[in-house]
Parts: structure tokens; sequence; C-alpha cells
């Protein structure tokens, strides 16, 4: 239907209005599964992130200091000798198991079964109480895995025994 | 041979191609990356008289990283310092008369015989040989520790 | 904005951009398809993906950390030599000669091990919300080969300062891998360049921790971000809503 006599606002003629969506400017709230624009959205929050990693960072930096031990003696193994703290849980495993169980195979098993995670658990729920199993083994592992590297870390002094680190600290960063 | 079309056998050949060209590429890394593996850290290590090694502790011999141990006043042992579990120093331990691995708690008697710990075997130990009076030491010649349980013979 | 706007609608600008004008939703879709780095994003996401307790932002926090220890890293390289003659010496330049030298250890050093933690909470946060599931499972095993690379990246760089510290964990490490069945002794001399820690494997662990293993990364991380735009636009094509730009 053509408008004979068009509004003319400004320099702007109003030639017609169709329903529809509205476009950029309303204020409907979006749910929390529909879309919205990873530009700008997303990335503010991000470079937020980034920025606050980054500062975290700068003032761990400008108040630790990076260890530095004596230069390499290999007439001398430090006792304790220990390893990363990442590597606390292994370390620990290999003062009671034999190497190959300790040093190979539980690490080669933990990467193959993280690798075969989502073809074992087959379940396509994302709803937490219909995957109980799942969360259940996966928290059952991170707990024994943080104690152990805990206590390796922490509670191991010299020769590999128990210390308490309020008593005795050898940690290693 | 006429089963063999043109067309496939040319399709199966760049796939063999590629295939080989990776197989020479791997040779090539592994051939370069291979240590060339000079004979220990001193070959042979001239040390003391058998008699001169003490009869209580070890005697530590730093150019052979290992130890002279006098078992009974005639034989002598030559010790290897590295942990047959991973590798660390192992140092001797005078008050309880042992060696005892700081890295995770593996033990052995003076002999170098398993005690407890981690560690699959006894010390390590090297080939000696007693001339113009003086012990050397082949630090090429490791003889692997006795199993846990077992003496060395 | 008058002159950013005029720059982007000159000659040279609409080259560089296509899309001038960022008005409506199209045309930022547009703009966002366009360019190189954001076109790794989807272009939406659902709006429960904004939130922090969906992510916690940790797969960004890894990536961040990546940077700081890749800027950092490379300023390093300036002043290290990787041999035992050398390192521990640089070592103890870089943070007594160097200015700011300490600071930028100390950058390398922590960003290095929150960057472990980050990716490690990545991880567990992404098994939390079943986000490993179908169609995702090719970018849990990618994230699997991230975090091993990560660890592997560490590893290497813990050697370098050629303290103490660095000599024995690396000596107790490389051992480990001996006790690999039948190639175990071959991979051990491979890593190690010879029988024990020496100047053969200081060079071979810097080789590795300056250029291999950074470029595995980066390229890695790349596929990973790439297929998580992937994975998202199909997730979405799933719901009801019907798939976008």
């Amino acid at each position: 239907m053509l408008d004979n006599n068009p509004r003319i606002i400004g320099d702007q003629r109003l030639l017609g209005v169709v329903p529809g969506k509205p476009g950029v400017g309303d204020r409907q709230e979006p749910a929390a599964e529909d879309k919205v624009m990873v530009f700008p959205h997303l990335l503010i929050r991000h470079a937020v992130a980034v920025l606050f990693v980054l500062l975290v960072v700068m003032l761990i930096a400008l108040f630790f200091n990076a260890p530095l031990r004596e230069l390499a003696n290999p007439m001398v193994t430090p006792n304790p000798e220990k390893a990363p703290w990442y590597f606390a849980a292994l370390q620990e495993l290999l003062a009671h198991f034999h190497p190959l169980v300790a040093g190979v195979l539980v690490p080669g098993a933990i990467i193959m079964g993280l690798v075969a995670l989502p073809y074992v658990d087959r379940n396509p729920s994302l709803d937490p109480r219909k995957r109980q199993i799942a969360r259940a083994a996966f928290t059952v592992f991170m707990v024994l895995w943080i104690a152990l590297t805990l206590i390796g870390f922490m509670f191991r002094g010299e020769n590999w025994s128990w210390v308490w680190p309020w008593e005795e600290w050898h940690g290693e960063l | 041979m006429s089963e063999i079309s043109r067309r496939s056998f040319l399709s199966a050949a760049w796939k063999v191609g590629f295939g080989l060209m990776a197989a020479a590429g791997a040779v090539t890394t592994l051939g370069l990356l291979k240590p060339q593996l000079a004979a220990g850290f001193a070959a042979i290590v001239r040390t003391i008289a058998p008699n001169e090694v003490p009869e209580a502790g070890v005697l530590e011999v730093p150019e052979a990283r290992g130890y002279l141990v006098n078992v009974d006043g005639e034989e002598v042992l030559a010790l290897s310092e590295t942990c047959p579990h991973l590798g660390c120093r192992v140092p001797f331990i005078d008050e309880n008369n042992r060696f005892e691995c700081p890295c995770h708690g593996s033990k052995f008697t003076r002999e170098g015989d398993y005690v407890e710990g981690p560690a699959p075997r006894g010390m390590d130990a090297y080939a000696t040989e007693i001339v113009d009076g003086v012990i050397e030491i082949h630090t090429t010649e490791v003889t692997p520790g006795p199993p846990p349980g077992t003496e060395r013979t | 904005m008058k002159t950013i706007e005029r720059v982007r609608n000159s000659t040279i600008g609409r080259s560089f951009f296509r899309t001038p004008n960022r008005v409506t939703e199209r045309d930022r879709a547009a703009g966002h398809w366009s360019n190189f780095l954001l076109h790794l994003y989807p272009v939406k996401v659902r709006k429960i993906e904004l939130t922090f307790k969906y992510t916690a932002f940790l797969g960004v926090a890894s990536i961040a950390l990546f940077g700081s220890l890749l800027v950092s890293g490379i300023f390093l390289m300036f002043f290290y030599v990787p041999s035992p003659a050398n390192a521990y010496g640089d070592i103890q330049a870089i943070q007594t000669e160097v200015i700011f030298g300490q600071y930028l250890r100390n950058v390398h050093r922590w960003s290095a091990h929150l960057m472990v933690l980050a990716v490690a909470a990545h991880m567990a946060r992404v098994f939390y919300r079943g986000a490993y599931k179908p169609p995702k499972e090719v970018n849990w095993v990618i994230g699997v080969v991230l975090l091993v690379l990560t660890l592997l990246l560490s590893f290497t760089g813990y050697l370098l300062p050629w303290d103490q510290l660095a000599y024995w964990a690396v000596t107790v490490g490389t051992a480990m891998a001996a006790y690999v069945p039948l190639i175990g002794d071959q991979v051990q001399q491979l890593l190690l360049g010879g029988s024990t820690v020496g100047s053969a494997t200081l060079l071979r662990f810097y080789v590795l921790h300056v250029a291999v293993l950074p470029v595995a990364l980066i390229a890695v991380v790349t596929a990973h971000i790439w297929r998580w735009r992937k994975d998202s636009m199909l997730t979405m094509d799933a719901d009801p809503g019907g798939a976008d730009a």
C-alpha cells in the first residue's frame, strides 16, 4: 500500500511501517538460551578476564621472586629431592609402587582415560542429577589426585619421610 | 595387471609416496637425534690399593660416580652411586651403616643389597680389575644389582 | 568516534575492513566473519555462556597466561645461553644486572604455574558442565593434548635455570621414561642426548621449550578454539531457535 503523502521529518521520508521483530535498540531482555552477539557481549567479558589475569600475574611477580637454588651439581642430590608440584602426586606414587606402575602405567592410564571419556560416557544428559555416576567417579579421581599432590608437595621431608608442613617446610615451586 | 586402472594406481601412488616420505623423515629424525654415546664419564678410573680401602664405611670415588666398599678385608666392591630406581645419587648414611636414597626412600645395605623402598633391585656394581696393585674401575661395564631378597654373589 | 568512522569509510579503510559500518547485527556479523582473529569466535552465543558461572573464563585465562609466557619468554631468550657453562650465570645476571630482569623471570615462572592450574581447572569445569558430550568429543580430546603439551612445556622449562632443583627433577623425570617397556632406554637416551643429564640434555630441552612445543601448542590451541566455534554453532542448530548468522 503506497502512501501518497509521505511524512517528512527533517529531510527523511517515512515510507511505511512493517510488522516484525524490532531492530537494534530495543530493550527486550534475552533469556538464558537466547542467542546474543559475541561482538561485543562476549568479547568485552573476555577482554576483562584477560586484564584481570594479567593483573594477578603482575602482582604476584612484583611481590614474590622465582626460586633459584645453587648451581647444578651431579655429585650432590638435594635431600629431599622434589619434582615440580604438578608431578608431586606421581612422585608420591613412585615411593610406593614399582616405577613401571607409578611412572608409566598410572599416567598412561590417566591420559588414555581422559581421551576415552567422551566415548565411554554415552549418557547424553547435561542434567547434573542424571549423571551422578560420572560426576562421582571424576570427583573421586580429582580428590585423590589433589590429596596425593598435597602429600608429595608439603608432607614429605628428608628421605621422603612424613613431615608436618607447619613444622618443616620442603615444598618448592 | 589389467585389474589396476590408471586412476586407482595414481591414487594409491601418491599416498604411498607420502607414506615413504614420512618414513624417511622419521628415520632421519631418529638418526639425527640419537645420541652418540660416549663410553662412560671416564672409561677407566684408577683408584687405590685394595688394602687401603677402609673396612668400615665406604670410600667415595667422584671420578667414577661410585663407591669402593671393603666387604671382608679381601674383596672390594665398586658400587655405582646412581640409584637403580630413578637415578638419584645415593649417599651412605654412617649412623645407619647403609645407603639411603633421598628421592624416594630406597635403602640398601653397605654391600648394596636391597633392603626396602621402591627400587626394583640392589645397587649396580662396576667391574673392577687390579692392575699393578691398584684397583681400576671400569665405569662402562655395569652389573645390575641383585633382585630384592637376594645378595650379591 | 567521528574520525574513526571517517578512516573506516576511506578507500584504504574500506579495503581493510570490508564492512565499515557496524550498525545492525547483520553488519556486525559480516565484520566479524571478515576479521581473521574474530573468525575463531562464533558470531552468536547463548546468553548463558556469558555468565561467570558457566565457564569461569578459565579457557580465556589459560590463553592469557600463555600470551604472558610467550612475551616474557621471548625477552628472557635475549639474555640466556643454553649451555651448562653459561645457563646458571645468565639466570643470575638476569636477576641482578638486567633491568626488570627479576620481574620478567618472576612473570614467566608464576605464569607457568598458573597456566597449569588454569588448564586443569578449565578441564574440570568442562567436565562438570558435560561439555565433552557430542558433538564436542573431539574438542575434549584436543584439550587433553593441550594439557599434555602444557605439562611438557613446563617440565622442559624447569631444567633451563640449571640449578639443583632443575637438575635432579629432570634426572628423576627422565629416569621414569626408562621404565617404558621395550623402548624405554631408547626414549630416555633420546631425551637426554646421552646417558646422564648434561649439556646435550640442556640444549635439547631448550629447543623443545622455545621452538617445538610452543609452535605445537599454538597450532593445537587454534584448532581448539576454531572447533569450539564450529561445535557451538552445531549445538545451536540443534536448538529449536534455529541457525544463526
